[in-house]
């Protein structure tokens, strides 16, 4: 499942950096579990994972993102 | 949370934690400073508590320090337990009557008879081109003087560890925390500092350093950011062949000399890293705990890097010009 920065976290024109990603490529993350932070103009916004797997990771730290730009995506297994 | 994510956290989310899971617990604590309330902190360390707690213990305050601080010290005197927010230590100079001749030393002019149990909490450092008003670390301003314990951590484990011990702690704490380590996207990204962190609370004793890397050749003593670039140091030491031991302070009152003596006499150099001005403070105090003890475990003149003794610059080459990093360590081994 591909990890989406979506509506509810970003407007349509605003850009923002990721700050944190709480959880490395390749290690398992839990439905629900606090996932990575990004920041627009000095605020922070969390997301959290969408699906149970194991993270890959396609926008690292300091990666600049948009509403719509797929960060990374979830593998169950 | 469940039991098969690794927990990792930053020190805005650890410090965060620990307030709550305090304030949950003993209805004395609560948070005054400036926007600390709706925003969570400019630096993200009250994120969730006013949603939790509401408007009465998490008090958005005035752009007065000289009030609110003063308050904190008379709320502490009658009994509560307040943690309060000094946005940027840098801003002292206005409050610092409150802080140093009414919260360090009530207890001793009382004989006793008062107690000043609080927390100020406030941002240290720069690296990101904020100006010399808003980027100082003055660790041995507060550390000088006595009546305060004095407390800095280097990751969220400890931040979080110390920050309980601090609201428990009967005496005044200070609680310096690097803007640089919040993991805060505009203040630059440690990523050392975001460390997996137990939901459980528990407390890192005050006045305890840790060995964060065992090393045989030379000793690196830094705290905070100083630590990380100090990991970064010795790195690039073993890459030829030179084995570092890296000492972080966590605590500059108490002050662990015993750590440090230790491993001094293990490897006979010693270089202390400081991103505070290099003259009359930690760097200095850390040779010299050293050198009383003992000079003769020394096999070279100690060494420091710290700030040098200038208002920090505003233009970005001017500032990272004069900061700490790991080739001024490299090159001060260099030199021993």
């Amino acid at each position: 499942m591909d990890i989406i920065i979506s509506d509810d976290v970003l407007d349509d024109d605003a850009e923002a950096v990721i700050t944190v990603w709480f959880v490395n490529a390749g290690e398992q993350i839990m439905k629900g579990a606090l996932m990575v932070e990004i920041m627009a103009a000095k605020v922070q916004y969390e997301m959290l994972a969408p699906a149970s797997g194991i993270l890959n990771i396609v926008a690292g730290v300091d990666a600049v993102v948009r509403k719509g730009d797929i960060i990374g995506s979830i593998q169950a297994g | 949370m469940n039991d098969t994510n690794p927990r990792r956290l930053t020190i805005a989310r650890a410090m965060a934690e620990a307030v709550q899971q305090e304030m949950q617990q003993d209805p004395k604590v609560f948070v005054m400073g400036e926007d600390i309330g709706a925003l969570g902190g400019v630096f993200g360390n009250t994120r969730g508590l006013l949603e939790e707690f509401g408007s009465e213990r998490i008090r958005d305050t005035p752009i007065s320090e000289t009030a609110f601080i003063g308050a904190g010290v008379g709320a502490a005197q009658d009994g509560m337990r307040p943690i309060v927010e000094l946005m940027f230590v840098d801003f002292f100079g206005v409050c610092f009557d409150a802080i140093y001749n009414n919260m360090a030393k009530n207890n001793y002019f009382s004989g006793g008879n008062v107690k000043v149990p609080m927390v100020i909490m406030t941002s240290t450092g720069g690296g990101y081109s904020d100006g010399g008003q808003h980027s100082q670390c003055l660790y041995g301003t507060f550390a000088h003087l006595p009546g305060m314990k004095v407390v800095a951590p280097s990751n969220a484990y400890d931040a979080k560890g110390l920050m309980t011990a601090a609201i428990r702690d009967d005496s005044p704490v200070i609680f310096m925390y690097h803007k640089g380590l919040q993991g805060m996207g505009w203040l630059g990204t440690e990523a050392g500092a975001t460390v997996d962190t137990p939901e459980a609370s528990y407390e890192i004793e005050i006045g305890k350093a840790k060995v964060v890397r065992e090393g045989t050749d030379v000793t690196i003593v830094g705290l905070a950011m100083g630590v990380h670039n100090g990991l970064r140091a010795a790195d690039q030491l073993a890459a030829r062949g030179v084995s570092a031991e890296v000492i972080d302070l966590r605590s500059l009152v108490p002050l662990d000399r015993d750590t440090v003596i230790n491993s001094v006499r293990k490897t006979g150099r010693l270089i202390v890293v400081d991103e505070d001005y290099q003259s009359y403070g930690v760097s200095g105090e850390i040779i010299t705990s050293v050198v009383e003890h003992d000079y003769s475990i020394l096999r070279a003149a100690p060494k420091r890097v710290a700030y040098p003794d200038v208002p920090i610059p505003f233009a970005r080459p001017m500032e990272q010009f004069c900061l700490p990093n790991a080739e001024k360590i490299v090159a001060a081994y260099d030199a021993m």
